[in-house]
């Protein structure tokens, strides 16, 4: 992203990188055929009809016995949503399809290796597939309602499989990226407690076989360090017949499934009736502390809120074909490639491989060769696509009837290529946003019912009422121009329920901000942050701006530290960086910039200058550091993280707290010696600190 | 945002590079560049992306020295492979 020169110096225009932009209206074809074209649904999932509105979402879904409350706040945050309902997730994707769609595509997986075929899987196909590997994780692997499962697979269709095989049978499923390194899921079967590794022996990708069964080695040693012992490695083979791996089967503890199978084939398990509350499986975000997060989703509510936004905001109808080329090790993966579109009873498409394997043309080819209608992906995905076959997509006679963009921010003109190239000026783009967290769509336009704008994700989807507030609880106003923290006032039914294992983390990070009183079983005092900074415009549209940084507020500017760095980073001698707020009498604070230098650069006055010059144009002259301060290292946790409140405390005289947790705590006072030394020398010492300033020095560096 | 995915991408694209490391410290690096990218926050990427390609590049000029053709394109397509990601995950500058 790149900064436009719109005239620097506002607090907005110092956070929003473009400026705003005309809309593009969905043609009348669309229109025409889409779910939600009725603008009474507004009025539908209004405040007032809050909670019930939501059981529109749930009544897609088929109950064993319905709920008596809709919305249990009796506990908050810990909601409960369609609380004394019972469902089966399992059942809802492929057991009540069959009787209409049996031989109907439920999956198309599509190999990367193009010269193999596509598999279509049926949703016939699929009850068996899942009813086998269900009996196998009851039967052999002793597995009950409650236990948790890790996966580690690539995107294969075993994958989806194993995921509604535990669904079916109440178990916990959690899938670790499948291009994790074997440690990282390790740490996670650790977390979770899984006992099972279900995993393959190789993939495709970018051409080549890899050997996936080496990680599961890696995977189980780390577990085992931490306590956590593995009983079974369910190891699938990408070729039946064929071990992709060099790494040998550990005998009593690896077990290839399609051996396995023999005994379960042909059998079934009814779906267990689980209440609505039950988890449904965990997925694991980066954390910042170390400690790997795991967001904990239910079943009722979650299944209902990926079954309702698939239904309005992707358009999905059961004769389409839907292709999210997400990787199913995501969020987005798990709610609109399999829990979502499978819900409705639609054909959703499963690729392999690379984006750009063979070569850019690809994507195309397949949308061309599967009837693709509705396509979503990653503004990261585009922005490559575009890079590298900007006109691959007129070479290829697909149609797009929808288009969704997700996980990051859109530039305009990156979106305009998507609009005008990938969609060919036909499609829809919806510009989603939202995290792991929320199990579905938080901001979005209604495809059929509002005008897309270029950058912008459009207003709260139906059921969310977002708010956008300053440090201080002040709400920023529509087409105010000013940024803040993008929270949600309400609850809704795909939240997530818990932090695994860690409740307490869960309600100090995202409920504890805003929390307006923590007695209340009220939802309205306690509001959802989100963490993402944003900034609303006048006609309600709502403009992402990334994760919610630490701010140094120099004379009334906001300035976000992570951008700061970033345009450090662009100095080629600097390989780390980090903002810090210095006091200042004169504009409160003042930015103090702290660099290490990538190997074989030397500290130079020459260098600093590049920094602050590097801040000066990309952000503007109210930005430039009163110091560079260029560090051997920088004080770190044993997990890489940057230490920002130890130099904050270096840069003001003050005491730097506990250093006990660093991974090299003897930099700090390499780094207190150079810094107060020269400081001092310039006679640059600041007066005693107030103990609001403490506390704010003890606090930098938190928002990560 | 669920901006996860780009943590999972660096960390499969360091996997590869750590792969074809010539020698045991340099994929000792590329394993601890991964492990941050793996639990690191995610403004850590840039960073690490940063560093990798630094990395990657002292790599490519010792295989060179070496007269080791085959390591050296392998390296140099992987660490292109990085380069383009990082743009297009807006964790490097894009150079005009």
């Amino acid at each position: 992203m790149t900064a436009e020169s719109e005239g620097r110096g506002s607090e907005a225009q110092i956070a929003v990188h473009w400026r705003e932009e005309g809309y593009y209206y969905p043609p009348a074809a669309f229109i025409g055929q889409a779910n939600a074209a009725d603008p009474a649904i507004y009025e539908r999932f209004g405040e007032e009809h809050f909670p019930e509105c939501f059981k529109e979402y749930a009544d897609l879904l088929s109950w064993d016995s319905y709920w008596h409350t809709t919305l249990d706040t009796s506990n908050p945050p810990f909601w409960q949503w369609f609380a004394g309902g019972k469902l089966n997730a399992c059942y809802n994707c492929v057991d009540r399809h069959l009787a209409g769609s049996a031989n109907k595509a439920a999956l198309i997986w599509v190999p990367e290796p193009e010269d193999t075929d596509p598999v279509a899987i049926t949703y016939q196909e699929l009850y068996r597939r899942v009813n086998e590997f269900a009996v196998l994780l009851r039967d052999f692997c002793g597995l009950r309602a409650g236990d948790r499962v890790t996966f580690h697979l690539p995107m294969v269709p075993e994958l989806p499989v194993a995921m509604l095989a535990c669904a079916r049978l109440g178990v916990i499923h959690s899938q670790v990226f499948g291009g994790f390194s074997g440690t990282a899921c390790g740490h996670r079967i650790a977390d979770s407690g899984s006992r099972v590794l279900v995993t393959m022996d190789g993939y495709y990708r970018g051409g080549e076989l890899v050997d996936h069964k080496v990680k599961a080695d890696e995977a189980v040693a780390a577990a085992r360090q931490e306590g956590t012992g593995i009983d079974k490695v369910l190891v699938w083979r990408r070729h039946p017949g064929r071990y992709a791996s060099t790494t040998p089967m550990a005998e009593g503890r690896d077990f290839f499934v399609d051996e396995l199978l023999g005994p379960y084939r042909g059998r079934a398990v009814a779906p267990v009736s689980m209440p609505a509350e039950a988890p449904l499986f965990l997925m694991y975000t980066s954390g910042t502390t170390g400690r790997p997060k795991g967001c904990q989703h239910s079943t009722g509510g979650y299944l209902a809120y990926v079954a309702g936004t698939s239904k309005y905001y992707q358009d999905i109808h059961p004769e389409d074909t839907y292709w999210c080329m997400a990787d199913i090790g995501w969020i987005t993966g798990h709610s609109y490639i399999v829990y979502g579109p499978l819900a409705l009873g639609t054909t959703s498409v499963i690729y392999e491989g690379v984006p750009t394997y063979p070569d850019a043309g690809r994507p195309w080819r397949i949308a061309e060769r599967l009837g693709v209608s509705i396509f979503h992906t990653s503004p990261t995905a585009i922005r490559m696509l575009r890079k590298v076959g900007p006109e691959e997509p007129k070479k290829y006679s697909y149609h797009f009837k929808h288009m969704t963009t997700v996980g990051e921010p859109i530039e305009p003109e990156v979106w305009r290529w998507y609009y005008e190239a990938a969609g060919k000026g036909q499609a829809v783009i919806v510009d989603t946003w939202w995290q792991t967290e929320n199990g579905g769509f938080l901001g979005s336009t209604l495809p059929a019912l509002m005008p897309m704008k270029p950058g912008s994700c459009g207003p709260g989807v139906l059921g969310i009422y977002p708010v956008i507030w300053d440090e201080d609880g002040n709400e920023a106003e529509a087409g105010s121009g000013k940024a803040g923290n993008i929270c949600i006032r309400n609850p809704w039914p795909g939240t997530f329920q818990t932090i695994w294992g860690q409740p307490e983390r869960y309600v100090q990070t995202y409920y504890d901000k805003y929390c307006k009183d923590k007695a209340s079983t009220d939802w309205r005092d306690w509001p959802y942050f989100a963490g993402d900074g944003a900034v609303k415009a006048a006609d309600g549209y709502f403009r992402i701006l990334g994760r919610v940084d630490d701010v140094i507020n120099v004379a009334g500017h906001r300035l976000g530290t992570k951008e700061l760095e970033s345009a450090t980073l662009m100095v080629g001698e600097v390989a780390e960086a980090a903002a810090v707020p210095v006091m200042d009498e004169v504009r409160g604070r003042a930015v103090e910039m702290y660099v290490s230098l990538k190997p074989g650069f030397t500290p130079s006055q020459e260098i600093a200058d590049k920094v602050r010059g590097a801040i000066e144009t990309e952000i503007g002259k109210i930005a430039r550091p009163r110091n560079v301060w260029i560090v051997a290292d920088m004080p770190k946790t044993r997990s890489g993280k940057i230490m920002r409140r130890v130099i904050a405390a270096v840069s003001n005289f003050a005491d730097v707290g506990d250093t006990t947790t660093l991974a090299n705590p003897e930099i700090v006072e390499d780094i207190r010696h150079h810094v107060q030394a020269e400081k001092a020398a310039h006679g640059d010492v600041p007066r005693e600190l107030t103990p609001e300033e403490v506390e704010e020095l003890m606090a930098f560096g938190q928002a990560e | 945002m669920t901006q996860q995915y780009l943590a999972g991408e660096l960390s499969v694209l360091l996997g590869e590079l750590q792969a074809a490391a010539p020698n045991q410290a340099s994929a000792r690096d590329l394993a601890g560049l991964r492990h941050q990218a793996e639990t690191g926050p995610l403004n850590v990427l840039g960073a690490v992306t940063v560093r990798a390609l630094a990395l990657a590049d002292d790599l490519c000029w010792d295989l060179l020295t070496r007269a080791d053709a085959v390591g050296f394109t392998r390296q140099a397509a992987l660490s292109a492979q990085l380069h383009v990601f990082g743009v297009c995950a807006g964790l490097l500058p894009e150079e005009k």
